[in-house]
């Protein structure tokens, strides 16, 4: 089958380069320990903020703990966020989308206006309200990500049922007598849920941002877990004479973030190709 | 030929509510025998789309259907919305005019055979497989075991049609209401379709309604027909009887605007203006300020449907005016 390679190769770059970027932590989020020489969390009082050296290529922090095994050991958590975060939103908001659009009537008009309260405020300053409300921590960051986040995903998905349902195959739908559940789930739902899948890429990467802004902040992840926020955190006050505590934790963000946006515009490019 | 199948009565559709409701089907009666094809012939916006979604009741939000649609003895208007699903699709099936919209492009053709399959039968998943194949050969569709499983954007215009007839006739509907399944194709591939539907016709024993502005295709398709202006029939019989002589000065103009290859060269009849929209029909005949034969009770009293000659019915004040006028349709097409 000599034609499996050729379309591979035919794919938008940026889908090849994300994939890879993502599958490599993916990885590295499963196995830590088979790439990180040492444990995040064993203490070295000899080498207090040593700095990149071939020992410890990322140099240490103020325990001695080594920055390269924490930030891969960190992976485990951020792209836990990164699904955890989204999951909840994508899947919940998609089906509320698809009903509100395909009813329409009082609904959708409730819909739209609880949309826009949701969105009156600034989506942190929501959540860290939220998380302060219920106490810190990973859960409860995931509650509070998931009773916001869920609305963006629904106005997605509500507008595009809509222009579906005006089609003429969701009517078609109807004069073979299928079932409203079975019309919105098996027909509109397939062709409308294209930029939703697109955004929830997008959002993987804003989950992890958030992630590692309330970890920072004391909300997210707790120390001494190896995550970036909280490492970013950490070197704060070593800002001057330890650059590297932080500064590595943030390039790890950043291609993490970088994965997940190009895999969002490659699948976005390969979707509206197919229509 | 026993009683009708489908017997429809006083059907009226409206859109909106209270004094800006518009009136979109007023007040339609006819039937549909065993095994016949009744052509709905009317210009754009003479309610005879509307009608045939009446029919199931299958209309855009704000729509109400009134009066009574029996459908072997039931009323369709009167029933729940799960006697109602197992009626669309399975006894009466419907084909749309755009077979490119009317499919869902992201699945394959036999997911959406057997979609209906599904929802209609009991086969099992085996059966249902081999139905599908069944099916797409019954309807031309050669190759049908690797066309299966392409998806709606592989096939041409009048493969899709045969497609979405393929879907429609899975479960073996004893009706067929066909809304313009040929406006969209070219030509030769018309034809082909036509064909297909009466040969399917013959072969299953089903009725089919035909909704059209081409009366070519009525002529060849039809054996009765009903023209419809404003929402209202205004005349209605067989096909030839019409043909060769309307008596409605309406169907006369529509007649005499179709082209005929091989006839002698002759002027082209047109109707002068365009059909009223729905907020302002004209008192009276709706058809009165467009017509040659109108008169002054034309103007004043809408006329009913009145019988004219056996089986034969218009709506007109002037019918003998117009029956005197003769048909402008020559030899060819009447007599077919």
């Amino acid at each position: 089958m000599s034609h499996i390679p050729r379309r591979a190769l035919s794919l938008p770059r940026p889908l090849l380069l994300g994939g890879a970027i993502l599958l490599a932590s993916t990885l590295v989020a499963a196995f830590p320990g088979a790439v990180a020489p040492y444990d995040p969390l064993a203490m070295d009082y000899v080498n207090l903020l040593a700095p990149p050296s071939a020992a410890h290529p990322f140099g240490t922090d103020n325990f001695g703990r080594d920055v390269l095994s924490r930030v891969l050991h960190a992976y485990t958590i951020d792209m836990q966020i990164a699904l955890f975060a989204t999951l909840f939103p994508f899947v919940f908001g998609t089906l509320v989308g698809a009903v509100v659009g395909y009813v329409g009537g009082t609904p959708e008009a409730v819909f739209g206006r609880v949309v826009d309260a949701v969105i009156t405020f600034p989506f942190l300053v929501l959540v860290i309200a939220i998380v302060s409300v219920l106490g810190p921590g990973l859960g409860n960051m995931y509650i509070a990500i998931g009773v916001v986040g869920w609305v963006f995903y629904a106005r997605i998905v509500a507008a595009e049922v809509k222009v579906q349902t005006r089609l003429d195959y969701a009517d078609a739908g109807r004069a073979m007598g299928y079932t409203h559940a079975r019309i919105v789930f098996r027909h509109l739902l397939p062709n409308a849920i294209t930029p939703a899948v697109v955004y929830w890429m997008t959002d993987m990467a804003l989950a992890i941002l958030l992630g590692s802004s309330l970890g920072y902040l004391g909300l997210g992840a707790q120390p001494p877990a190896a995550e970036w926020g909280v490492q970013i955190a950490d070197g704060k006050n070593f800002m001057a004479t330890a650059w590297w505590i932080s500064v590595f934790p943030g390039i790890a963000i950043v291609i993490t973030g970088l994965g997940f946006s190009l895999l969002g515009d490659g699948l976005a490019e390969v979707l509206r190709g197919r229509r | 030929m026993s009683g009708p199948v489908l017997r429809v009565r006083d059907l009226i559709t409206t859109f909106g509510q209270g004094a800006q409701a518009l009136c979109a089907v007023d007040g339609v009666s006819f039937d549909v025998g065993p095994g016949e094809v009744l052509g709905l012939v009317g210009e754009s916006g003479s309610g005879k789309s509307v009608t045939l979604r009446s029919l199931l009741r299958l209309l855009p939000a704000g729509g109400h259907v009134a009066g009574r649609v029996e459908w072997q003895g039931r009323d369709v208007l009167a029933m729940s919305e799960a006697e109602l699903r197992g009626v669309r699709g399975g006894q009466i099936s419907m084909i749309f005019q755009e077979p490119m919209t009317a499919l869902n492009p992201v699945l394959p053709v036999r997911v959406q055979i057997e979609e209906n399959l599904r929802a209609h039968t009991d086969l099992d998943g085996r059966g249902r497989r081999a139905r599908s194949r069944e099916l797409m050969d019954l309807v031309g569709i050669p190759d049908a075991g690797r066309r299966l499983d392409e998806y709606p954007h592989q096939f041409s215009g009048g493969m899709r049609q045969r497609v979405m007839i393929a879907i429609a006739l899975a479960s073996d509907p004893k009706l067929l209401l066909a809304d313009e399944p040929t406006t969209a194709l070219d030509v030769t591939i018309q034809d082909q379709i036509l064909h297909l539907i009466l040969d399917l016709r013959d072969a299953l024993a089903m009725s089919v309604v035909f909704v059209t502005h081409d009366l070519g295709v009525v002529s060849a398709t039809c054996d009765r027909m009903a023209v419809m202006y404003a929402g209202r029939i205004v005349e209605e019989g067989a096909v030839r009887d019409v043909f060769a002589g309307p008596r409605h000065a309406y169907t006369r103009g529509l007649l005499g605007s179709i082209p005929q290859a091989g006839a002698e060269r002759s002027m082209l009849l047109s109707i002068e203006g365009t059909p009223p929209g729905l907020a302002a029909i004209p008192p009276g005949c709706a058809f009165n300020p467009r017509c040659d034969f109108a008169t002054e009770i034309c103007r004043a009293v809408r006329p009913d449907l009145a019988e004219m000659a056996p089986v034969h019915r218009a709506a007109c004040h002037n019918a003998e005016a117009v029956a005197a006028a003769g048909s402008p349709v020559r030899s060819a097409l009447a007599d077919g």
